[in-house]
């Protein structure tokens, strides 16, 4: 059993390694895309969430496997997260058939509909609304399940964050919101573009708990997540949590981080979040140095493997342009 | 087929109300649709019937609530969404366009958002430049939406319930002036498949393809028109997207003169996709004369009644170019 | 202000009147109402009164002058007020009578013919304004879209109208003739055409109007119809006359070989009609080349006035215009020195002019010489009566193909006779002759024209 730390009562020991694992996955997925990236190999662009690890994995590990999450174009944490197969993932990034949409989404639009996962979006704050709706139904036709939306500091300014949070609010809709607050839209630091401290304060605008979270703390974040999505659940309305986390690299391909300074950066790194589980996990007695460098590796040979399998798959063929415009 | 004659409006809120007490995943939503009735009066009665949950009365806030229609839909309910005037669909364009267009594409053929958007527009009641406007064309510019203009009461009853049983987004404008005009409509629920048009009226001088109150207005022009002995025949293509090619390059044919006239403004609107349309399609070969558009001037709806009216065509427009069409005939 | 004094036109028909007498000279008084001139229409004689008091400044015309209807005759005004040295042309911006213009865009349609007949283009079709229906009835009938007439703006070709060409096996008619068949229901496929190749003019949709029999009663004798001499008929009337009594007029023929000139023409058609939007017509082509020919040949280009003989330097050649009832001979100033891009436009500008009765005096003097084409017609060679006091006048009749030898074989030749008459009492037959022999040369070898 735990010595020191508290989690919700689903979480087991396994779960622990296994989330360290995940975010292994997670890290050493964005790392080989940014590599492929910048060989030129991956098409357009994509946005990664190296640094970010802890926040997804915490979060999503707080819900049920019926629950769902809306994503953002710094998703991949978030599918890793949700169950998605790491194949399929490459493979879509690689805009080839046997990926998660046919090739036809890329990097912002990936989603598993049968795993919860309601998609990336492209648009900041688009996936937001689409939250409430996915949580309407599951209040109007009482199936029970919960959405976990997530967002970034940017998307808190977009008028579709303040609609929809009083929307969710008025009618109860079981939503938390879940905002990854990396300190940065795209250039735009959340000092300047932000007149508050923390963007948890405008829970009170809206009338529900905001609450703040150290976003490299893998248990905290799982805490505060599981109560914020049972109550949910419980018909309470939503909840609005933010994680203070970083980025470790810059917006998209084409950042050159100009708004921001190494120093900073340094900072942040040495409070890797996948190493302070490690140690955590290691002083609770989970798992061996040893066990965790073997799950890393695991981790590590997915990613290559899921690269060797996106290499290998066909294009989509030309006449599949047409195809699943309409329903 | 029943000699019953009801409202536009009412063939509606008929429409919706029959496919609520049938399938409880359809539910409303839209600004003052609760008690008030709809600022059109089209749900009124419906909550009383329907109760909050499925009439659901939201705050002002398209952004919301056209994105909660797109997780709904996604996620398995059928929404309706009522958008208060087709001109604030402005604010509710990334959920439409961005999303609700979008997802099954973008997800490789997954998912579906089966959601209809309703959106009362068109000018006539002096509601001025920001409650007025005709922009249908801007829909039917995004691939992934369906849009629908019905001109009759009929018409609507039939493609509501069609928008309502397709699996895809349908943008459904209704006309504000409409509303009122009554049309024989049969009690029983029916469907009018989208994509197919109507002919309004046969003839065999010349093809005005109308859409919504224009095709009223075409219809009162060829009655003039018939007095000169002018025969005019009105195609109503009822959807704009898919449009049913088929019926317009028969009609033009047959007659070999195309007028096109719709409310909204000509530059730009879907007008021009008609008649590109047509002089694409084999019906160039019979064409005897150039195609006109009729269109809305490029102003912003006024105020002033008179020049509310002249800002858009009329039937004396109507009249003038069917008689210029057909003169060298 | 000067007040203009205008020819009035008093009657409907009325298009020229004579000014027979001035009761005013210049600088006289003038009341209003006192007669100021008479003149003398083609149905009466009548005085003149004006309209307006003051001085009589300005008489542009005199006793016998024939001037157009609203043309201005003259100004009243204030002493000393200044007023146009010449007439400025027409008072008014009334529109001719619609006949007149109708026969004058008949006569336009006759003289086209010669074009037609003889050149089909294939360029014809790219050009011609036809709307898509109209174009996939002619290509699935093999029709030649030039040929069809259009009745949309700028001619466009309708389908109706290549219908209606196939149904008629091409009836050409003139737009008069069409007009008057369509406003008295006439199908024009049932009419005979008198004009050139067949084609229906007006007169013949008018024979089908007339009552086929007059055998209503057999006693009674059809009255003939009476028209006085005067106006325009007897201004042409006395100048025959005047021409034929003191001219002894001899007349020359020869026949031309055309083909070089039809090659011609046919290559500068397209040249011509670009530059100056006109087709240039062979009438255009003889007048330069009589020009040409009449520089070399001064005796034919001069005047007889009193007892002198004027040789002329300028060659001005007249080039007689057909209108309503009558005949007009507007001028074509130094024809030698101009190309045939700008005689064509001349001479079609002004024969428009002639046509619609606007021509100014000036365009109606000075000529040395003069030419009468009557080859719209079935005429070869006539003899045509001396534009006085020109001592020469050209005839031309139709281009027509005839077996000629040719280098001991029988060849087919677009021939054309010209008939020169001439005042025997200036010009003796070898001269004459000499002109006219040169004038068949260098139409037969026309590339000399630019030399």
């Amino acid at each position: 059993m735990l010595k020191t730390i508290k989690v919700p009562p689903h979480i087991t020991e396994e779960k622990l390694k296994s989330l360290y694992k995940e975010m292994w996955l997670t890290r050493y997925f964005d790392e080989k895309v940014d590599q492929f990236f910048a060989k030129g190999l991956i098409h357009g662009t994509t946005h990664l969430c190296v640094g970010q690890e802890p926040s997804a994995s915490g979060s999503i590990a707080a819900l049920k496997p019926e629950d769902k999450i809306t994503s953002v174009h710094r998703g991949h944490g978030h599918c890793i997260a949700k169950g998605a197969d790491v194949n399929k993932m490459m493979a879509e990034l690689f805009g080839r058939v046997t990926g998660y949409c046919k090739g036809k989404g890329g990097s912002m639009h990936i989603a598993d509909l049968e795993l919860g996962n309601l998609g990336a979006n492209g648009i900041v704050g688009g996936g937001i609304p689409l939250a409430c709706g996915a949580a309407l139904t599951s209040k109007m036709k009482n199936l029970g399940y919960v959405v976990l939306c997530f967002f970034g500091d940017g998307a808190s300014n977009e008028g579709s964050f303040h609609e929809a949070l009083n929307l969710a609010s008025i009618w109860k809709l079981p939503v938390v919101f879940f905002c990854e607050n990396n300190q940065y839209g795209m250039s735009g630091s959340v000092k300047e573009m932000t007149n508050i401290e923390n963007i948890a304060d405008r829970a009170v605008s809206y009338g529900i708990p905001g609450k703040v979270v150290d976003g490299l703390d893998v248990i905290e974040i799982l805490n505060v997540t599981y109560d914020a999505v049972e109550r949910a659940r419980n018909g309470e309305g939503p909840t609005l949590i933010e994680a203070k986390t970083y980025r470790w690299k810059g917006h998209s391909k084409s950042d050159a981080k100009k708004y921001r300074t190494r120093e900073e950066e340094e900072e942040w790194k040495s409070k890797d979040g996948i190493k302070r589980f490690k140690e955590l996990l290691i002083s609770e007695g989970i798992f061996t140095e040893e066990e965790a460098k073997q799950l890393q590796q695991e981790a590590k040979k997915e990613i290559e493997d899921a690269v060797i399998f996106a290499q290998n798959s066909p294009e989509p063929s030309l006449d599949t342009l047409l195809e699943d415009v309409y329903a | 087929m029943s000699e019953r004659v009801i409202t536009y409006l009412e063939a509606v809120r008929e429409a919706m109300s029959q496919e609520m007490r049938k399938n409880e995943d359809v539910f409303i939503l839209g600004e003052d649709i609760g008690v008030y009735g709809g600022a059109f009066g089209v749900t009124r009665g419906m909550i009383e019937e329907f109760g909050p949950e499925r009439v659901r009365n939201t705050p002002i806030s398209e952004a919301a609530i056209a994105g909660t229609a797109v997780g709904a839909a996604l996620t398995g309910m059928r929404p309706i969404l009522e958008i208060q005037f087709s001109d604030f669909i402005t604010i509710a364009m990334d959920q439409i366009v961005n999303q609700a267009a979008k997802i099954r594409y973008m997800y490789g053929g997954k998912g579906k958002v089966p959601m209809v958007v309703r959106l009362p527009g068109g000018s006539g009641t002096g509601a001025a430049a920001q409650h007025s406007q005709s922009l249908e064309a801007w829909t039917a510019h995004i691939p992934g939406l369906k849009v629908v203009q019905p001109s009759t009461a009929y018409d609507a009853k039939g493609l509501l319930k069609a928008a309502m049983d397709d699996d895809n987004p349908v943008i459904f404008y209704e006309h504000k002036l409409l509303y009122k005009t009554s049309w024989e409509v049969p009690e029983e629920q029916y469907s009018i498949p989208l994509g197919v048009a109507d002919i309004k009226r046969e003839g065999k001088d010349v093809t005005i393809v109308a859409t919504g109150i224009m095709v009223h207005k075409a219809l009162e022009a060829a009655r003039e028109l018939e007095k000169e002995g002018i025969d005019v025949e009105i195609v109503d293509p009822r959807t704009l997207v898919p449009l049913d090619k088929e019926t317009i390059i028969n009609s033009v044919k047959k007659t070999g003169k195309l007028i096109v006239v719709h409310e909204a403004v000509k530059r730009g609107g879907f007008g021009g996709e008609i008649a590109s349309v047509v002089a694409e399609s084999e019906a160039f070969d019979y064409l005897d004369a150039p195609i006109v558009r009729l269109g809305g001037k490029e102003v912003p709806i006024p105020y002033n009644p008179n020049l509310e009216k002249a800002a858009i065509p009329q039937v004396p427009d109507i009249i003038q170019a069917v008689k210029e069409t057909v003169r060298f005939k | 202000m000067a007040h203009e004094i205008f020819m009035p036109k008093l009657s409907s028909t009325m298009q020229v009147g004579t000014l027979l007498q001035w009761f005013k000279n210049e600088g006289d008084p003038v009341e209003i109402g006192e007669p100021i001139f008479e003149i003398m229409t083609d149905k009466i004689n009548i005085e003149v009164e004006a309209y307006e008091e003051g001085i009589l400044l300005k008489k542009y015309f005199h006793a016998d002058d024939q001037v157009p209807v609203n043309q201005i005759i003259g100004y009243i005004g204030e002493p000393g007020e200044v007023v146009p040295d010449e007439s400025p042309g027409i008072a008014s911006d009334e529109s001719t009578d619609d006949a007149s213009k109708e026969e004058s865009s008949s006569t336009e349609a006759t003289v086209e013919v010669v074009d037609n007949v003889t050149s089909e283009g294939n360029l014809e079709n790219e050009k011609v304004r036809a709307t898509p229906a109209a174009r996939r009835v002619a290509r699935e009938n093999g029709v030649n879209l030039a040929l069809v007439q259009g009745r949309g703006p700028n001619g466009r070709v309708h389908e109706q109208d290549v219908l209606d060409y196939l149904k008629g096996n091409h009836v050409k008619a003139t737009p008069l003739a069409k007009k008057l068949a369509q406003a008295e229901g006439v199908d024009l496929s049932t009419v005979k055409g008198t004009g050139v190749g067949g084609k229906v003019v007006k007169d013949d949709v008018v024979s089908v109007l007339q009552p086929a029999t007059p055998a209503v009663s057999t006693d009674v004798k059809p009255e003939a119809k009476r028209v006085k001499l005067q106006g325009m008929r007897k201004v042409i009337a006395d100048r025959m006359v005047q021409s034929k009594n003191t001219a002894p007029h001899v007349t020359l023929t020869t026949e031309v070989d055309m083909s070089k000139v039809k090659e011609l023409r046919a290559s500068l058609l397209p040249i011509i009609e670009k530059q100056t939007g006109y087709r240039v017509s062979f009438t255009e082509i003889i007048v330069k080349a009589v020009g040409q020919t009449l520089t070399r040949h001064k005796k034919v280009n001069a005047s007889l006035i009193g007892d002198e003989i004027v040789y002329n330097e300028e060659v001005n050649v007249g080039l007689a215009v057909a209108v309503e009832d009558g005949l007009l001979v507007p001028v074509l100033n130094n024809v030698d020195k101009k190309g045939l891009a700008s005689l064509t436009t001349e001479a079609k500008e002004i024969s428009k002019l002639a046509r619609e009765m606007k021509l100014k005096p000036n365009q109606m003097q000075g000529s040395t010489f003069t030419v009468s084409n009557l080859g719209m017609y079935a005429i070869d060679g006539f003899t045509p009566v001396i534009n006085q006091p020109e001592v020469a006048i050209l005839g031309v009749g139709r281009i027509q193909d005839k077996p000629v030898v040719d280098n001991g074989t029988i060849v087919i030749r677009p021939m054309m006779t010209l008939s020169l008459s001439f005042d025997h009492r200036a010009i003796d037959g070898a001269p004459a002759a000499e002109f006219l022999t040169e004038l068949k040369r260098v139409l037969e070898n026309p590339y000399e024209l630019l030399v």
